[in-house]
């Protein structure tokens, strides 16, 4: 009892999460609150997802879940690749402007540049 | 009086054309200084970009005559590239030359990069030791360079023998259209697969490249080719 009661709370806060994005980004929120849902559903009748499971030829209800699991993590990490790509170009934009607005200029001692290698 | 040193190396000037030569840094602190007088000495106006070094680099590069712009972060020697090119282009350079910081370039070769661009008015002038001279290359840096240059062909298209050559020469108009967004070691197969892409004329040119254990010390490994190829795929599929 106690479990199913920790991970439907836990579901519950995905449900809202996706409520409050759901403006953002409504491809994220609805996938969110499909598997939110579904997961809530699967939690509180033990007998759902090996009900589903059989329907798509899976052996256990268990096992689906796992393969669920498996392919939206893969998902989750392509899109986080994505968006740490993203943030390299802003980095990159940032220091390049950066560098770009304050130019050391040739500081030459007296006595010529070629002094400079031998020290 | 100061005495200005006299150009000891062949030059080729095109009269009213600004020459730009972009040197990206990274620890380079032992050769830039004789690197960048050397440059001066010809080309003056040189732009060192400094990326991030833990070493005097950009000091050093400083007090042999170059303009020295600093990343605060180290991003690669494309980003450098491009930040030094970007700076050439708004300094108003006519052309620009990307060379080496590690003496692996001669400066004489980057006459031979203006002459050949005012002969044949190209949009880039590649340097390519396989045209002119690889002076003690490893064999093994020599296959991957081969296999390079076939990558390349298959990707952009264009025909050349040393795909990977940090000596090359951009005219203003050409270095204005090329956007290198490839920061670390992929930028120079960007490069050409953009050349292709808008349609620019590349021409080679004979160039040595100089072997020295520094620089061999300090040059890409094999494994390196196998990031690279990861971060073009990358770059192709975040731009879909």
């Amino acid at each position: 009892m106690i479990i199913q009661f920790i991970l439907c709370a836990g579901l519950g806060f995905a449900l809202f999460y996706a409520y409050l994005q759901r403006r953002k980004s409504s491809l994220v929120s609805l996938a969110i609150v499909v598997v939110s849902a579904a997961g809530i559903v699967a939690v509180l009748l033990p007998s759902f997802s090996n009900a589903v499971a059989h329907a798509v030829g899976v052996g256990r209800g268990a096992d689906l879940v796992f393969y669920c699991w498996i392919v939206i993590t893969l998902l989750v990490s392509v899109n986080l690749q994505f968006k740490i790509l993203q943030v390299q170009q802003n980095v990159t934009t940032l220091t390049r402007e950066l560098a770009l607005r304050a130019p050391v200029p040739p500081n030459v001692p007296p006595g010529g540049a070629a002094m400079e290698g031998q020290a | 009086m100061m005495p200005t040193p006299t150009p000891t190396v062949p030059t080729y000037e095109v009269p009213g054309r600004t020459v730009a030569v972009v040197i990206p840094a990274y620890n380079e602190g032992k050769v830039i200084g004789p690197v960048v007088a050397g440059v001066c000495a010809a080309y003056p106006f040189v732009v060192v970009v400094d990326d991030c070094s833990k070493d005097d680099t950009g000091r050093c590069a400083a007090g042999a005559g170059a303009v020295v712009l600093l990343h605060v972060v180290n991003l690669g020697q494309g980003a450098a590239l491009q930040t030094g090119i970007s700076y050439a282009l708004l300094r108003g350079a006519d052309l620009v030359v990307t060379f080496d910081a590690d003496g692996q370039h001669r400066v004489e070769d980057i006459a031979v990069l203006i002459e050949t661009q005012a002969r044949t008015g190209a949009d880039v002038v590649a340097g390519s030791r396989f045209l002119g001279k690889a002076l003690d290359m490893p064999t093994a840096k020599r296959l991957l360079l081969k296999a390079a240059v076939q990558f390349t062909r298959l990707t952009s298209g264009l025909d050349l023998t040393d795909a990977h050559n940090g000596l090359r020469l951009f005219t203003r108009a050409a270095a204005g259209k090329i956007r290198i967004s490839q920061n670390r070691m992929a930028h120079a197969s960007e490069i050409v697969d953009q050349v292709g892409a808008l349609g620019l004329r590349m021409v080679e040119a004979p160039v040595t490249v100089i072997y020295t254990s520094y620089s061999l010390a300090k040059g890409q490994r094999v494994s390196n080719s196998v990031s690279v190829l990861f971060e073009l795929l990358l770059g192709r599929l975040s731009k879909t």
